[in-house]
């Protein structure tokens, strides 16, 4: 039981979820909203492969979703449509549901690439130093897909709706929501186990004593440059799944602000955690949702009761207060974030009945 | 051949000469101590010979190879293995895993196999384990093999430390002050186990030691380097009685 117990929560979520779509429960919008938390799971507990297992401050995560999001589009598009860019597509429609993991694995496997790029001149520096490459290379990125016309420059790409579309002709069913348990299934398992293995350990080795890891065998740099390509891959994974949930991509989505997001989550959580950090991220997504609604009431409200001059409207830049500032109220008085680095069944042991985190 | 051999040692960290002209030999099955005031530059040598310094001059060989400029961690895999002066333990992992991730320099898998759990992954694992129980069972350490070592007591913490540098299976084992920090009870329990160790695994010991009662029960030969120049080499008994090294300890005027 305890050892299967990830294994059928993910089963029963998906279970349910997809019953529940099916039977015309949940409308669109509930499963958008749904969909986009488990891109925000896996995006999120990618990045604390880095921030939170090995201690470094990587700031441009954002960056790898990007990379990820236009290979997983280009990709769908090349393999399962007929389009300007690629001609003809390489594979017939009906195999789309049955080739979709090649578009996500190639989206992770092409990020991955670009962390190994990003990590390889920057691990000889340290703490700081990460924190600054790594947001150059989210500009970096950026740039470079927006200055790359034939895939839209920065107009964005699309195309990729026609991709699930072919998926929905194959069979009716809610295909993005289905991906995306997947890949957070997968996501959540690739890094459980690493962490539970004496190879991945390595990484928590650097993170407490990096003196201590290079001389009782372990090569330091070797360690961190796995951990930051399978971070980047992972995060690449969230950005083709947040592309076709999309059907388009813009480079200015995967900017600064979304690797912002990245690392509230992660503190929000706890740094190494898992279980932390995918409450968070779920906690995250729900109050960006509910600022949606809150900030134009708030703005009614302010409005109505004369303490909002009458020429402004409160916008949904806010937000972008409102959410620093619940980091920085975090950081004052849980600095530790919901779990610190211990799992949730740490903090009830009564869970070890079901799952143990080792 | 000796197992570890040592010529014209120097290392300068910017204006500070820490070693000159330092050169010494261990031969295979040796227990040897290194021995000098504070500052002389003793911990300087260790960090040398495990690859954390590149040093200025000299050259350093280990079972017939040529090492200096290796990384420590290369060093780690042809046999050497060191405790520090100040315990540098994984203080969130358990006991256990301190230990098996000395291992690692031997691990036969990779990441796809780790995530895949392939039948390479969990032999593996099985043989780490094994062999972590093991020599937590010979440093009798078994009953705290599930602590955080934050959590144990300062000569306990020294022990699994020794137990994870033994765990790599060593030719040769460099302990920097192994004693420091020990109470009386704690350094006879010291003793024994450096014996023991000594005498079950087969290897050589090369020791930084202040305590002259550690030195003196269990090293045959010591150095003694002061101001990073050896002032005087032989049995604990010349040491012991030797001008030179009574003037580096007490001053010139103890003469
Ligand atoms: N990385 C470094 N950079 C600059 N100076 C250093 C460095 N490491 C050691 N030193 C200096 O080299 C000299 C020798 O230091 P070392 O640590 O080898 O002494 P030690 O013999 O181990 O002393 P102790 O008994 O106090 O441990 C000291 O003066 C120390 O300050
Ligand atoms: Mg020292």
């Amino acid at each position: 039981m305890q050892r299967y117990a990830i294994n059928i929560f993910f089963l029963v979520a998906a279970v349910t979820l997809v019953g529940l779509a099916q039977a015309g429960m949940l409308d669109k919008y509930v499963l958008t909203v749904i969909t986009f938390m488990g891109i925000n799971c896996i995006f999120a507990v990618s990045l604390n492969l880095v921030n939170g297992y090995m201690g470094e401050f990587s700031c441009g995560h954002g960056g790898f979703m990007c990379v990820g999001a236009y290979a997983g589009s280009l990709l769908s598009v090349a393999f399962f449509t007929n389009s300007k860019l690629f001609g003809a597509a390489l594979f017939a429609p009906e195999l789309a549901p049955f080739l979709f993991p090649l578009v996500l694995i190639g989206a992770g496997l092409a990020a991955a690439l670009f962390g190994l790029i990003v990590a390889l001149p920057s691990f000889h520096t340290r703490d700081d130093y990460l924190a600054i490459i790594t947001i150059a290379a989210n500009y970096i990125i950026i740039s470079i897909v927006e200055n790359i016309d034939a895939i839209g420059g920065p107009r964005g790409f699309s195309g990729m709706k026609k991709v699930v579309g072919l998926m929905t002709d194959v069979a009716n069913v809610p295909w993005m929501l289905i991906w995306t348990i997947i890949g957070l299934f997968a996501c959540v398992m690739i890094i459980y186990r690493l962490m539970t293995s004496t190879y991945g350990k390595g990484i928590s080795a650097v993170c407490q004593n990096e003196v201590a890891a290079e001389i009782m065998g372990i090569n330091t740099n070797r360690v961190k440059i796995m951990a930051f390509m399978v971070s980047s891959g992972l995060a690449g994974l969230s950005g083709a799944l947040y592309a076709h949930v999309y059907g388009y991509v813009n480079a200015q989505a995967f900017n600064i602000l979304k690797s912002t997001e990245g690392l509230v989550m992660v503190y929000l959580g706890g740094m190494g955690s898992i279980s932390g950090v995918l409450l968070a991220a779920v906690a995250f997504t729900l109050l960006i949702e509910v600022l949606r609604f809150v900030i134009p009431w708030l703005n009614d409200v302010l409005h109505a009761t004369g303490l909002l001059a009458v020429n402004y409207e409160l916008g949904q830049v806010w937000k972008w207060v409102i959410i620093p500032l619940v980091l920085i109220l975090l950081m004052q008085f849980r600095p530790e974030g919901f779990l610190g680095n211990r799992e949730l069944t740490h903090v009830f042991p009564r869970l070890r009945r079901w799952i143990t985190f080792r | 051949m000796p197992l570890l051999e040592i010529t014209g040692l120097t290392q300068r960290f910017g204006g500070l000469q820490a070693l000159s002209n330092f050169s010494c030999c261990l031969e295979e099955r040796e227990l040897a101590g290194l021995i000098g005031p504070n500052g002389a530059g003793k911990t300087t040598v260790f960090n040398i010979v495990s690859g954390f310094y590149k040093p200025t001059e000299g050259s350093i060989v280990f079972n017939g190879k040529r090492i200096n400029g290796l990384k420590p961690h290369q060093v780690t895999a042809m046999g050497m293995a060191r405790t520090f002066q100040n315990i540098r333990l994984w203080n969130t992992m358990t006991v256990l895993d301190n230990i098996r991730l000395a291992r690692y320099a031997w691990l036969n898998y990779g990441f796809l196999s780790a995530v895949l759990r392939t039948g390479r992954y969990r032999r593996a694992e099985k043989a780490i384990e094994t062999k972590a129980r093991e020599v937590l069972e010979i440093m009798e350490l078994t009953e705290y093999a599930e602590e955080f070592p934050k959590n144990l007591p300062y000569g306990l913490q020294r022990r699994v430390e020794m137990a994870r540098a033994l765990a790599g299976n060593p030719r040769l084992l460099l302990l920097d002050e192994p004693a420091a920090g020990l109470n009386s009870a704690d350094v006879e329990g010291l003793i024994r186990h450096i014996r023991w160790i000594y005498d079950e695994f087969k290897i050589s010991i090369w020791m930084i030691e202040h305590q002259m009662k550690v030195v003196m029960s269990l090293c045959r030969r010591l150095a003694v380097i002061d101001f990073g120049c050896t002032i005087a080499e032989g049995t604990p008994e010349e040491i012991r009685r030797d001008p030179d090294v009574i003037r580096a300890y007490l001053g010139d005027g103890a003469l």
